[in-house]
């Protein structure tokens, strides 16, 4: 597998030239800046939480609901940049072996199903919103419509789903 | 339909495809076509995410990488050379116990090493070690950092199997970790006094009141993260986020070492790091509901407890299982494949399910560092610009001094449920 952290800055200065493959024309700083802000406020709120039992003894645990809710979103949106540059978690010791024209279409085929797994995620997400919708379920901590969150699954599965499909067109134009 | 769930997963597997997509189109495959309810595809992703305890995750992550990008390990390393002293081996024995510490602020095996080494590899080449076995032991110290709480690995253990808490399966962790950490000691000592490696005159000696005072705030960490536990006065999350703050306060007014550009792009790389384990956890999720509902998991679990009914052959057969699970995949991943089929198995036999998740853990740790495909083995031959390959005449000592720390944790369960029954979790 590949080290899911690398070093912060390249211990030799020097930066490895760009593949082609893994930099999306349409810039990831969008999909980083929401992800850098979904942590950045998951930290806030949960520190706010931790004073404001520690000073009231009154504890404001329904913002329970909302960091969860952004734990979704910091992975679907990290995800989204993940696909487009390649970092996800894959064994690549065999493939590494394999003649390059196989590899390539290795590579595509993982792609494609990717992309068809995030379609389906995106359709039958889309199925839930409409239930909670019709239903007017309300969620359990603020008691607000349910809707407002299950729509983002769909929303975040396309936003996936484009990046596999830029990684993929990109892998076609540098073959 | 069991064959393909396990058979289309790993085909997908071995083909590189990402192992969230793997474990994702297997599961969705099999739901449609055994027509286990569609729906559940979309719902298994988000309930598998949206649940409260998996929010320690990337805070831990997050405060980690911080402590990392303060510049810890280098106030670590200068004193913890300081109070080993100039002797042949030392910078080994600090490499080790650094890491340990280290491990004890981060709970990433590869952030850890990394950090390590790029502080340690110079110096110690200075020092007559060749790059190749500095290299190699700094890998394997680094494994520890997932044995010696805080840890990722654990973390998302208890989430699969809420009945062992966070804080037990901490402290469960602890007396292990360092002995995976010391055992190391061995080839490090053996090999300096043999080769003649680390010159007795070492690097001119720092007093040791001064980088003790630089070193504190470091070495203060685990404390804040391990006490904010024990008192019971923090939920796991919370006390990770008060370790990123605590990090921030460091890293920001003690070591102005981290402007607002860095915490930006610690925030960006934290999250980025902790959407990939996640995302992995939200496509185990449908893989996770199409075998439980299939029954394929009771059904492998099954199989293998038809081979044998002797403990030490099954323990010896899953250990031997999760080493090479070990060397081609990260311990998240690993609970996240595992688990399902080996829970059966371990409440057959009757095993602490605290105890095995230490010995699952130490074999993902001996993974880490087990070449031909060993991540952090990776970052720090990366880092001193070798190849792979030259490490393998000194790694392989380190991965038989780990794997007897991981023999006698599994001779003595002990060593593993004294801390947490002693602190009464």
């Amino acid at each position: 597998m590949k080290p899911m952290s690398s070093p912060p800055e390249d211990p030799h200065g020097g930066k490895a030239p760009a593949d082609p493959h893994n930099t999306p024309r349409v810039t990831i700083r969008i999909e980083e800046a929401i992800a850098a802000a979904a942590m950045a406020l998951i930290c806030v709120i949960t520190f706010a939480n931790v004073v404001v039992r520690y000073l009231t003894n009154a504890s404001f645990a329904f913002t329970e609901e909302i960091s969860v809710f952004l734990l979704v979103v910091l992975t679907l949106v990290g995800a989204a940049a993940a696909f487009a540059r390649d970092r996800n978690i894959r064994v690549d010791f065999f493939v590494l072996k394999l003649p390059k024209a196989l590899r390539y279409a290795l590579e595509l085929a993982g792609m494609a199903l990717s992309a068809v797994l995030f379609t389906m995620v995106a359709w039958f997400g889309w199925r839930f919103f409409i239930d909670d919708w019709k239903y007017e379920t309300t969620s359990p901590g603020l008691g607000i419509p349910q809707a407002v969150y299950s729509i983002w699954l769909t929303v975040l599965a396309v936003l996936i789903v484009a990046r596999i499909a830029g990684r993929l067109v990109r892998l076609g134009r540098h073959r | 339909m069991t064959a393909l769930l396990f058979g289309g997963f790993l085909l997908l597997l071995l083909a590189g495809v990402p192992l969230a997509t793997a474990l994702g189109i297997s599961g969705a495959a099999v739901i449609l076509l055994a027509d286990l309810g569609a729906m559940s595809i979309a719902a298994n992703v988000y309930s598998s995410l949206a649940k409260y305890p998996l929010l320690a995750l990337p805070v831990f992550i997050l405060a980690g990488m911080i402590f990392e990008r303060a510049g810890v390990a280098a106030k670590l390393v200068a004193f913890v050379a300081a109070l080993i002293g100039p002797r042949r081996g030392a910078q080994g024995a600090v490499a080790i116990i650094v890491c340990m510490f280290l491990g004890g602020i981060s709970g990433s095996g590869p952030a850890d090493a990394a950090a390590v080494a790029m502080v340690m590899l110079p110096s110690m080449t200075r020092q007559g070690y060749p790059p190749a076995f500095s290299a190699s032991l700094i890998a394997a110290a680094g494994s520890t950092a997932i044995l010696i709480p805080p840890s990722i690995a654990f973390v998302i253990f208890t989430v699969l199997v809420p009945q062992v808490s966070v804080p037990a399966l901490f402290a469960a962790g602890m007396i292990p970790g360092i002995l995976a950490g010391l055992s190391l000691l061995v080839p490090a000592f053996v090999f300096a006094r043999r080769y003649g490696w680390g010159a007795e005159d070492g690097a001119e000696r720092q007093r040791l009141l001064a980088v003790l005072k630089d070193a504190s705030w470091g070495l203060a960490a685990p404390v804040i993260i391990l006490g904010g536990l024990r008192t019971g006065a923090f939920t796991p999350t919370e006390a990770a986020v008060v370790a990123v703050f605590y990090g921030l306060f460091v890293g920001t007014v003690v070591y102005r070492t981290i402007d607002a550009r860095k915490l930006y792009r610690v925030l960006v790389d934290s999250a980025e790091i902790s959407a990939v384990v996640m995302l992995i956890i939200a496509c185990a999720g449908i893989f996770a509901h199409a075998g439980s509902t299939l029954g394929a998991f009771d059904a492998m679990a099954k199989a293998m407890l038809g081979v044998t009914d002797e403990p030490w052959l099954m323990l010896v057969m899953i250990m031997a299982l999760l080493l090479v699970a070990g060397m081609l995949l990260d311990a998240a991943s690993i609970f996240l494949i595992f688990l399902p089929i080996l829970i059966p198995v371990v409440n057959a036999f009757g095993w602490d399910m605290t105890w095995f998740a230490v010995l699952m853990t130490m074999n993902m740790a001996i993974g880490q560092f087990t070449p031909p495909m060993a991540v952090n083995l990776l970052v720090t031959t990366r880092i001193a610009g070798i190849g792979i390959e030259t490490t393998v005449r000194w790694v392989l000592w380190m991965v038989l001094s780990m794997l007897s720390a991981l023999a006698l944790v599994a001779a003595f369960p002990q060593l593993a449920l004294w801390l947490p029954a002693r602190l009464g979790y």
